[in-house]
């Protein structure tokens, strides 16, 4: 993985929400690099910082958050210091986004086709004829059956999932070099799930695509990413190639949520869970996130927060490693 | 769509029915006597009161006589009108196409403004151009509009004579009343272009433009706050998150994508003060001395003629069913979801 160079390099990332009780910084120093045609799963759960990380990426936060430290790199540019009009040819041509709830990221009041085709344009200087043949392609592409047609449609005339496979053909329309899906599939039905997901999976290794995917769903995982990166209370905790991870993962907090997977063979009466609740963002403690969680707690971890040990491309910020290391 | 129009429109008659009802049962008020006194021009003629009383039957059941206004209303004859001193459809034809033309042009310049002030308000939140849009339309909107129509009045055509206040000038009636004037809209801002009349047009677009800023002026502070509000709801949506992520220049973003859905509501406000414009321009048409159909309704109403009063309410009730009406048309143009379902 270490080989190729990465697409894309996200060092020391801190972003910090401006609120009433002053400033909450919610990503406190997140780094990594995506190497190019693979996938990195970003998993972590609500709160940990997941969604802020996609959104930062594209400098796409609400007013409210800002970037207070760190660089993105990506095409040996720092993506947080171009300026707007620079950032914006990145924006959906270089970089695209895949969101959460498809119903809600369309407009409602623009046909489907329209949203399609002026993603394209605002890309490329070709006529709207061109352009409308290329969206009504990618529409078909993406399985939408009768494409022709539904291009003259609009959000409220297509399902959840027809939904997301028109963010999907949006997100791909120009042939971008990264793709981030965040939670693309929490909105929708459980049995279309899995046919997005296997979509997006399809389409990124067709294209040869590098693609960031966030999710809270540690099952969802295993399919699709070479990589994985557990995100909690803002902080990586572990980061390793998939298989590493399910096999032998290092930190209590990924053996915890790897624990609560509930197996259909085996049957149980009580559902494995990780006692305690996430960390409320603006409650710092200088330790680790996951220390009063923690079953296997040392008095350190409460005092310093542990660096990430590496051991050959398998890192994981624990104390207990320190002395493997 | 074509039934939904065809069930507002069966609605049409049962809204006249009650709100004519309720002006006639109002006058009923009124003995007969005064009720008859009204057609009595001369002091001598008083001794003809039972007479008239007899002739029109005021001492009649209410329903009947009731009735009786609702026939003729329907073959066409509101009555004559004593204070206008023509029939009161007469009246109507002639007063409320200036009163239209003043309310069209006046929504025209409220939406615009409305709109525009709204959207810099939203884009620029808590800037100075937010500050002054907001100062500017709430003091429009608190100054009571006699107040502004008399500043204007005393500025514009006091002290710098731009705009001519009163009737139209004598050149104008003449020329309109003359043979040679074609009247094919009845709107004079229309029919002077139509008949390459330019004085004509610049005489009656003159008198148009101070009652149509004060108008606007007190009420565009209400769509700006509508405006406003709606447009920063929309940008805080996710589908303008989806059209920043595209790539899409700010342009677009604001106007194209968050302006299109903001604008739903304005409609509905819009088409509430031009109805409102429509039936009760009354103050600034008394103001201007403007020929519009507020200043016919405000002296019918003094002079207790209640021919002329049921004739305006009627034309109230049914501009006010229509005006909704055109609303709801107007909404399916602009959201897909209400027009495809």
């Amino acid at each position: 993985m270490i080989a190729s160079a990465p697409v894309l390099d996200v060092q020391d990332l801190h972003v910090s929400f401006s609120t009433e009780e002053g400033t909450v910084e919610v990503l406190k120093g997140l780094s990594y690099s995506l190497p190019k045609g693979k996938v990195l799963a970003v998993v972590g759960e609500s709160g940990s910082g997941k969604t802020v990380h996609a959104l930062s990426l594209l400098r796409l936060l609400p007013p409210t958050a800002r970037i207070t430290k760190g660089h993105i790199v990506f095409d040996g540019k720092d993506l947080t210091s171009l300026s707007e009009s620079q950032l914006r040819k990145v924006r959906g041509a270089r970089i695209s986004m895949i969101f959460q709830d498809p119903m809600t990221s369309l407009n409602p009041v623009l046909t489907v086709g329209e949203q399609l085709q002026e993603t394209i344009l605002a890309h490329r200087k070709i006529s709207k004829l061109r352009a409308k043949a290329l969206a009504v392609r990618l529409l078909k592409k993406v399985g939408i059956a009768d494409a022709a047609k539904r291009y003259n449609q609009y959000p409220f005339q297509f399902s959840g999932g027809m939904c997301q496979r028109v963010m999907i053909a949006m997100a791909l329309a120009l042939k971008p070099d990264v793709l981030i899906a965040d939670e693309p599939t929490t909105a929708l039905d459980v049995t279309i799930q899995a046919q997005i997901l296997r979509l997006i999976k399809d389409l990124q290794s067709q294209a040869g695509m590098s693609a960031v995917f966030i999710t809270h769903n540690l099952a969802l995982v295993a399919d699709v990413a070479d990589e994985v990166l557990v995100l909690y209370g803002g902080l990586c905790m572990e980061q390793a190639p998939v298989h590493t991870l399910f096999k032998n993962p290092l930190h209590p907090y990924t053996q915890g949520l790897l624990n609560s997977l509930v197996s259909i063979k085996k049957k149980e009466d009580f559902l494995p869970a990780i006692a305690g609740n996430p960390p409320v963002p603006g409650t710092e403690c200088p330790g680790c996130p996951f220390a009063p969680r923690c079953p296997r707690v040392l008095k350190k971890c409460f005092k310093e927060r542990p660096p990430l040990f590496n051991s050959k491309g398998h890192k994981a910020a624990c104390w207990l490693l320190e002395e493997k290391a | 769509m074509f039934n939904y129009v065809l069930r507002r429109l069966l609605l049409l008659p049962v809204v006249i029915l009650g709100v004519t009802f309720l002006l006639f049962f109002l006058t009923q008020r009124l003995s007969p006597e005064m009720r008859a006194s009204l057609y009595i021009k001369d002091p001598r003629q008083m001794g003809s009161l039972e007479e008239v009383i007899q002739k029109y039957g005021l001492r009649d059941n209410m329903f009947k006589q009731y009735g009786r206004w609702l026939g003729n209303a329907l073959k066409g004859d509101l009555g004559y009108s004593q204070s206008a001193n023509m029939p009161v459809a007469q009246a109507i034809k002639a007063y409320l196409p200036a009163t239209i033309q003043l309310a069209v042009v006046t929504i025209v310049l409220v939406v615009f403004f409305g709109v525009w002030f709204g959207c810099v308000s939203a884009v620029k939140k808590d800037k100075w151009q937010d500050v002054l849009a907001r100062v500017f339309s709430v003091g429009g909107f608190s100054l009571p509009i006699f107040v502004l129509g008399l500043l204007l009045l005393m500025l514009f055509y006091g002290k710098l004579g731009w705009f001519a206040p009163g009737g139209y000038s004598v050149y104008t009636d003449a020329v309109v009343h003359g043979g040679s004037f074609h009247s094919y809209t009845g709107f004079l801002l229309i029919d002077s272009l139509l008949n390459l009349n330019f004085r004509v047009f610049w005489d009656v677009l003159s008198h148009l433009v101070l009652p149509a800023v004060t108008l606007c002026i007190g009420s565009f502070a209400l769509m700006v706050r509508v405006m406003r509000s709606s447009m920063l709801e929309e940008l805080g949506k996710d589908y303008v998150r989806t059209a920043r992520a595209k790539g899409l220049s700010p342009w677009q973003v604001t106007y194209k994508h968050a302006g299109k859905n903001a604008v739903i509501p304005v409609i509905t406000l819009a088409s509430i003060q031009f109805i409102r414009l429509l039936g009760g321009t009354v103050i600034v048409e008394t103001i201007f001395e403007y020929p519009g159909i507020g200043r016919f309704g405000v002296i019918a109403a003094q002079q207790l003629d209640i021919a002329g009063i049921m004739g305006f309410s009627l034309m109230v009730a049914v501009l006010f069913v229509l005006g909704n009406l055109l609303s709801d048309i107007l909404y399916t143009a602009v959201d897909p979801r209400i027009r495809l379902d």
